[in-house]
């Protein structure tokens, strides 16, 4: 056995002709010249400066869906979903400014339902997003969604209704856009990560976890609501519900600024509270400063 | 009927004005079609991530860049999840590059890989907050390369 091992220096290419060799290698070192995009990934500097970016170079941030944040929630632990809960049924508003900031707001209600494995809450919430969508004449976007989020509720499918109101969010902006209204489209994301924020802050303030706080550290996005707000039209910006969201936005903006693992219990409080009175404004249809 | 197109145009000049203007006319819903085309593509990119289970954005990035230009597009994301970064270009013979750095300028890449007009990064952040994917045309046989990035996340 020893005799017939491979002698060092040797292996399959002992039993080549010496061209047949030579055009072999030649033919590798060929291949890795002629295809360096295939062989070789580009090697990425380990640090950058991002202030060598002007700001024409720098597209703003998208707003995250929920069930990004829903999805790391899911892998923190199981809190009481059902006290998050909100009852009752919306009533549309008038004021298409409020109206796209309910939609948005009964999309986030309609994750919590999910958690709280409640189907019977999560179609209703699904027909109010057709009633919603319908006033600010979006409704032919999401009327599949609609019947799509009942279904799979029945089915118990949370996975899939999930997937069916980030669909339906990202359907009626897209509408929106379609329609130039791109403030109420922001209104809409907007209404979504108030009620989203103080649905986190209730369950972080309830002992859920120091990575649940971590989750608050949204610095950009919240400059970045700030901004869409600054940059609407007089009148959507002087609504006074929306000039109200912006004063709240001015003042979480700071305590988000932090890092995640600075925030504490009593500035995780005050953005809850502060949410959770604005998405009464928007929910109710006062504004109370 | 060789000459129909400009015909009923008198001089050369009036006809460079008309080409002219139907070109500039045209060319927005040109740039628009190939960035379309390129977002195609990153779908195409992101389709082995979606049978992996990660859900695929809608919203996308895209636009055009010259060869060697960079651009930085923020995101918000968050410490749990695992994203897939996926750019790529409707033009062959273009090659192109996606990384993920984190607020400090870090390069936090968990993986990368750059197949010719297709590129792809993820990243599971050790942190939740602001990151920016550098989006780079590396080699183009055209001036302005059409490109979009989408994303998913688990």
């Amino acid at each position: 056995m020893l005799h017939s091992e491979t002698p060092l220096g040797e292996g399959i290419f002992s039993r080549f002709p010496m061209n047949h060799l030579f055009l072999f290698s030649t033919a590798i070192v060929c291949l890795f010249l002629i295809s360096p995009p295939i062989l070789r990934a580009d090697t990425p500097p380990k640090k950058i400066s991002l202030s060598d970016f002007p700001a024409a170079a720098v597209e703003e941030v998208v707003v995250p869906v929920p069930s990004e944040i829903f999805a790391v929630l899911d892998k923190l632990g199981n809190p009481n979903w059902k006290g998050q809960l909100r009852d009752g049924k919306v009533r549309t508003p008038e004021d298409r400014a409020r109206t796209a900031l309910l939609l948005g707001n009964v999309i986030a209600e309609g994750f919590v339902a999910v958690e709280a494995e409640d189907a019977e809450r999560v179609k209703e919430l699904g027909r109010q997003v057709l009633t919603l969508a319908e006033a600010i004449n979006v409704r032919k976007s999401v009327i599949a969604r609609s019947k799509s989020i009942t279904d799979k509720a029945d089915q118990r499918d949370w996975r899939g209704v999930r997937a069916e109101f980030d669909g339906a969010l990202q359907d009626v902006r897209g509408a929106m856009q379609e329609l130039n209204d791109q403030d109420l489209s922001q209104l809409v994301s907007l209404g979504g990560w108030l009620r989203g924020t103080e649905v986190l802050t209730s369950i972080v303030s309830g002992g859920f976890s120091k990575d649940g706080i971590e989750l608050l550290h949204q610095p950009e996005l919240v400059n970045y609501f700030d901004r869409c707000i600054g940059s609407m039209g007089g009148r959507l910006r002087k609504n006074p519900l929306v000039a109200s969201i912006r004063d709240v936005l001015r003042k979480i903006g700071p305590i988000v600024n932090e890092g995640g693992d600075k925030i504490t219990p009593e500035q995780v409080k005050s953005i809850h509270d502060l949410t959770h009175g604005v998405n009464q404004q928007i929910v109710e249809g006062t504004t109370g400063n | 009927m060789k000459f129909f197109l400009f015909s009923g145009f008198g001089t050369r000049t009036q006809r460079f004005i008309v080409v002219t203007v139907l070109l500039a006319a045209c060319s927005p819903c040109l740039v628009r079609a190939t960035v379309d085309d390129a977002l195609s593509f990153a779908y195409e990119a992101a389709l082995p991530y979606y049978k992996q289970g990660y859900s695929i954005r809608k919203d996308a990035w895209g636009g055009d860049l010259g060869v060697r230009d960079k651009k930085a597009v923020s995101s918000q994301l968050f410490k749990g999840n695992n994203y897939w970064f996926l750019m790529a270009s409707d033009v062959k013979g273009a090659t192109l590059s996606v990384h993920i750095y984190d607020d400090n300028g870090n390069l936090v890449d968990a993986e990368s890989w750059q197949k010719g007009r297709f590129a792809g990064a993820r990243v599971s952040p050790k942190a939740t907050g602001t990151f920016f994917a550098i989006v780079q045309i590396l080699k183009s046989p055209e001036d302005r390369t059409p490109w979009a990035l989408v994303y998913g996340y688990k």
